[in-house]
């Protein structure tokens, strides 16, 4: 591959004034294109109202919460945040949804299952905003933010503003997207999180600001962004996803090493030794890593995998979780679920 | 090593994992492939995806040691 001038003289001027670790490899990197979601764009107007607190407690009583309970989660809201507050009173309303979440929490392959079983039998769209934000959550989790993504934009298109989980949700989706990784999507979602919701977590707008930063270095990386492409390419293989996309992306992989070697042959040519740094990046983070503190729902840090508690359970525990999830979920969430096991089995054999 | 070589060694496993991913491609075309098929190449894919990223790290890291002198 031929490296242009501009490059040749930037590179030259740069190595002359012993700024090597400062260089800037200008290009824009690759990113993999194969198989990505389609994403609306950031809407100019919030599409997220402030809570009803009212209509919250009122559907919390519909569903068996006492007087007392309600009024144990206003005080708890002032106290925690209302997403934490509002999920931990569904949590002692519902014992079926605190099982599922407990699971979650626990790492317990059984935990999508749960909570799917929530969503289908839920008629309460609360509920069935709590239910797909904790899925998401698991997906995510297994480092399947394409599936994640997918249980958010239900929550966007049906049960937005019911729940004080709605500033989580879009901070989440902002993170899936990151994670697959659609850093010029992501970007935009975290800025819009911090100016919707002004009021969320210290904890989830301080990380906010931080992914952005983190993101912004690691789009001016390219080995970086070339990692993050190879991964969303392996569990595009995963997925048995093998076709002309894919490999259109694996080829853009080669050119990308093509012109990388040529650019560090020539800064190694011009020095001494071999150049100590690829110049743009400042280590970004590959995955987010949370600040402590209250303030949002559960522990947003990374679980213990799942693929790792998948493997040592007895077979008969997996075909009980693959046959509950064949007779008891209707065909969307079948298929969605039938995918996730296969890909955790898949994982756990890595 | 320098930085060049160790490029040039991702781009032969990169290659390699391209060739096989056709084959695997051709494969299930012929509904001939099983999933350890899909199991291996992801795998070895995977495999440079990681040895990419310690480069890039070790590079960052680099790069933070100097500008930090």
């Amino acid at each position: 591959m031929q490296w242009p001038p501009a490059v040749a003289v930037l590179v030259t001027a740069v190595m002359a004034s012993g700024l090597r670790g400062q260089v800037q490899i200008p290009g824009d990197g690759v990113l993999p294109e194969a198989h990505l979601p389609k994403v609306t764009p950031v809407p100019a107007q919030s599409p997220f109202k402030p809570l009803d607190l009212t209509a919250f407690q009122l559907a919390v009583r519909a569903l068996g919460g006492t007087a007392l309970q309600v009024k144990t989660f206003a005080e708890e809201a002032v106290e925690v945040g209302p997403a934490r507050a509002g999920d931990g009173l569904l949590r002692m309303v519902l014992p079926s949804f605190d099982v599922a979440v407990t699971a979650a929490e626990g790492g317990d392959p059984n935990a999508a299952l749960l909570l799917a079983k929530v969503l289908v039998d839920a008629e309460s769209k609360v509920v069935q905003a709590h239910a797909r934000y904790h899925l998401a959550r698991v997906f995510l989790d297994s480092d399947d933010p394409e599936r994640a993504l997918k249980v958010l934009d239900d929550y966007l298109a049906q049960t937005l503003n019911v729940s004080p989980l709605d500033s989580e949700v879009a901070y989440l989706y902002a993170q899936s997207l990151a994670e697959i990784p659609m850093i010029d999507a992501a970007i935009p979602r975290f800025r819009a999180f911090l100016a919707w919701f002004p009021d969320a977590s210290e904890r989830l707008r301080s990380t906010a600001h931080q992914r952005i930063l983190e993101l912004e270095r690691q789009r001016e990386s390219r080995l970086h962004m070339l990692a993050d492409g190879m991964k969303k390419t392996t569990r595009d293989l995963q997925k048995r996803k093998t076709d002309k996309p894919v490999q259109r992306d694996q080829e853009t992989y080669i050119e990308e090493l093509d012109y990388l070697i040529e650019m560090f042959k020539e800064m190694e040519n011009q020095s001494s030794g071999a150049p100590s740094g690829n110049g743009p990046s400042s280590n970004p983070a590959s995955n987010s890593s949370l600040a402590k503190g209250d303030g949002s729902v559960g522990e947003l840090k990374k679980r213990p995998s799942l693929a790792d508690r998948w493997g040592p359970m007895r077979d008969s525990e997996r075909k009980k979780i693959m046959a509950d999830v064949q007779s008891t979920m209707p065909p969307q969430y079948r298929k969605m679920l039938e995918d996730y096991y296969k890909k955790l089995g898949k994982a756990d054999r890595k | 090593m320098p930085v060049s070589a160790e490029l040039k060694m991702l781009k032969f496993l990169q290659e390699r994992v391209n060739k096989e991913t056709k084959q695997v491609e051709a494969l299930g075309a012929a509904s001939k492939a099983q999933q350890g098929d899909y199991d291996q190449v992801s795998r070895k894919q995977s495999r440079v995806k990681s040895l990419m990223r310690r480069l890039a790290e070790k590079l960052g890291e680099q790069d933070a040691g100097e500008e930090g002198k």
